[in-house]
């Protein structure tokens, strides 16, 4: 049965997501920097050294305000995060407002504010914008599109393709908070818990992994589809195997209990201040360290490492990606983690 | 259960222990079904097929009420959805079922008016607010879900709501398994039972079947010791030759049950033939309304009478259900059913035995 529509699954960020793009979209606007898949694109500048990184995200985030944050702060972290995870250090964001009549002054007030803050603790300047105000019921309430450009200095490259065999995985801090957190506040979940967004910048931290003599083969933030579809898309891209050790994966005992309450898995639940670095074996308790100093990174951990190399190469359909990441489960046993096929929760960022 | 709490449940060195006497008293081939979706699942995300010796085979039962509910049903699901002053509410899984020829997640994409809620209540609560909609409920689930589905029904009428009714295609275990036992070529060495049914019925409720059938049984939990006991149980049970029926998960399943649960489900709903997937018509295998009841009965109002359409060719869901056939056996399996696009209700719910083969096999 294929579809003739559009399906909430289609934007989940999962297999359904990537079908889509490698299947439809990818082969109309083919090019290198398109096909690499990687957070943002990364683009030569003619005669200049250094590469210019380019990102852009649509939030149509339901509900606009929830614990820890909201649709604002999301829409400049995550535009920054995706740059950061470029290699690059973010510089100017674009924000176009997409306003749905009758919304609140005070609402929108208090989300312009909460970017502005959102921006200035990145570091980042909002430069250039763009609002529009549909009729009541064509949009809802407000989404925004941020884009953003950042500078990445000649040499680095921290791409999906470059994990390697040895390499250590390592995340910045507990998963599922920002995918939990919406979840509870949705109409008709509400449960009484302290569990808030984990969005926030990443760039600090990446760049001090960048700049230190730490070899980062790759960085990226597991958003939406989780820690497990974003290792998978890694693997595909790097030809490679990743094993993880389940006693290891940070998760807060209240985020655990709501997933174990509801059958989700924490590692398919997105995350907006959370970063992946894959790193040379013997780099790692470096970057562990250098990962604890930031204010975002105060749990980093150690979660596995890239196995071994796979003889598949020059793939760019990642919806396929059966069992090349694996698990070690707490009584011993292993089994894999394949990406997430398609919506857990709608509209999480 | 607090995490804290279920984390004694998976404990290394006693998970050891058991997977020790497991490989030591296995006394040869075995075929074990695991009757419930959640054990699937459960069994899939804590490795334990890669921990047990290779002569245990693991089966998955008709356990997953999506995966066992008929094709039939779910086309009366759409046909209630298309109707445009229905608003059908869902559990999430059933979303993507397809039917003989479109799924109610099509439908909605297609301008049908379906909702996901987590409870009945939901959908009780929105046919009070919308008294303008039909609100309707799509009744799927065992005895777990089949008491706060009455519950909710008795809650409508307390209202005096009238815009609200169901599509009740609820499945009761204990006749499953006795269909299981007589059906042609099923070979179960033991029934690892259901945790959450089995809080509602109580262990008395499958004694009927353990001794017609001399087959041993193991009530069992979810957490990985719970399920490794449940193994250990059985495994001694054959090795012993004894079938019996244990109880592994007496932390929350009582003899008894839970009467209370079951007076209010008896109150709403009556025994009837249930069609399941795949297997066919179970004589009061299902829960059906009432009389007193039929006023909340969405077929009855909107005149609902579908013929039974045959499942798509060459899907082996039935026997699946059955521990007849594993997924990687069906021909359809990773070639033209997958996640992304399911050809069966197996493929689809997370808790489906194909779902979960693709998804950790």
């Amino acid at each position: 049965m294929k579809d003739d529509h559009i399906l909430l699954d289609h934007g989940a960020g999962g297999k359904a997501s990537h079908a889509l793009f490698s299947r439809e979209i990818l082969p109309l606007f083919e090019n290198a920097e398109l096909a690499r898949q990687d957070d943002g694109a990364v683009l030569d500048l003619p005669g200049l050294s250094g590469q210019l990184a380019f990102s852009t995200d649509t939030y149509v985030v339901d509900p606009i305000f929830f614990p820890g944050g909201d649709i604002g702060d999301l829409a400049v972290n995550g535009t920054v995060n995706d740059i950061a995870m470029c290699g690059a250090k973010p510089l100017w964001i674009s924000v176009g407002l997409i306003i749905e009549e009758g919304l609140s002054r005070t609402d929108l007030n208090r989300i312009l504010a909460s970017m502005a803050g959102a921006a200035d603790k990145a570091g980042v300047k909002i430069v250039t914008g763009d609002t529009k105000v549909v009729p009541r019921g064509k949009a809802d309430r407000i989404f925004i599109n941020t884009s953003g450009v950042g500078l990445i200095r000649p040499g680095v490259d921290v791409g999906g393709h470059n994990a390697k065999p040895g390499d250590k995985i390592l995340v910045s801090g507990t998963l599922a908070d920002h995918g939990i957190t919406i979840l509870s506040t949705r109409e008709g979940l509400k449960f009484e818990s302290d569990v808030k967004t984990d969005s926030a910048p990443l760039n600090h931290m990446a760049q001090a992994l960048i700049e230190s003599d730490c070899h980062v083969h790759v960085l990226r933030d597991p958003t939406r589809g989780g820690l497990g579809t974003t290792l998978n898309e890694i693997a595909v891209q790097s030809g490679v195997e990743i094993r993880l050790r389940e006693n290891e994966i940070p998760v807060k005992p209240a985020v655990a209990g709501i997933c174990e309450l509801l059958g989700f898995d924490p590692l398919y639940l997105a995350n907006e201040g959370k970063m992946i670095a894959i790193v040379a074996e013997e780099s790692a308790d470096e970057a562990l360290a250098l990962m604890r100093e930031n204010e975002f990174g105060k749990d980093a951990v150690i979660i596995g490492e890239v196995s071994r190399a796979l003889a598949v190469e020059g793939e760019t359909d990642l919806s396929d990606s059966g069992g090349r990441v694996l698990l070690e489960t707490g009584i011993g046993g292993v089994r894999p983690v394949d990406m997430l096929t398609g919506e857990q929760l709608p509209r999480i960022c | 259960m607090s995490l804290e709490f279920a984390q004694a449940f998976r404990d290394p060195a006693l998970a050891r222990n058991l997977i020790d006497r497991i490989r030591k008293v296995t006394p040869g081939p075995l075929r074990l079904m695991e009757v419930c979706g959640t054990h699937t699942m459960a069994i899939f995300r804590h490795g334990i097929r890669s921990v047990l010796p290779p002569e245990i085979t693991l089966l998955s039962g008709p356990g997953c009420p999506v995966c066992v509910t008929a094709q039939k049903d779910i086309d009366a699901f759409v046909e209630l959805a298309r109707n445009p002053r229905v608003t059908l509410t869902t559990f999430g899984d059933l979303m993507k079922v397809p039917g003989s020829g479109t799924s109610l997640a099509r439908e909605k994409a297609d301008g049908a008016d379906v909702r996901m809620v987590y409870s009945i209540f939901d959908a009780v609560n929105m046919a009070r607010e919308n008294p303008d909609r039909e609100v309707v409920f799509c009744g799927v689930g065992f005895e777990t879900t089949i008491p706060t589905i009455a519950a909710g029904i008795l809650m409508a009428k307390e209202q005096g709501l009238t815009n609200f009714s169901i599509h009740a295609a609820h499945k009761l275990t204990p006749p499953a398994l006795g269909a299981l036992m007589t059906a042609d070529g099923v070979a179960v060495d033991g029934f690892i039972l259901p945790g959450h049914v089995s809080v509602i019925t109580g262990t008395r409720a499958y004694a009927p079947v353990v001794e017609a059938y001399q087959v041993p049984s193991v009530i069992a939990g979810f957490e990985p010791l719970d399920i490794l006991e449940g193994v250990r149980m059985l495994v001694e049970q054959n090795a012993a030759g004894k079938p019996a029926l244990e109880n592994a998960y007496p932390r929350a399943v009582a003899d008894e049950g839970n009467p209370k649960a079951r007076e209010v489900m008896d109150q709403v709903f009556e025994p009837g033939n249930a069609l399941w997937r795949g297997i066919g018509e179970i004589p009061d295998s299902g829960m059906v309304l009432r009389p007193e009841y039929q006023a909340f009965d969405a077929g009855t109002k909107f005149d609902i009478d579908l013929p039974d359409t045959p499942e798509p060719k060459g899907c082996a869901c039935g026997e699946i259900l059955m521990g007849l056939k594993t997924p990687d056996r069906c021909a359809l399996y990773k070639k033209t059913c997958t996640p992304l696009d399911p050809v069966g209700p197996c493929m689809v719910s997370s808790e489906g035995a194909c779902a979960a083969y693709y998804r950790y096999g």
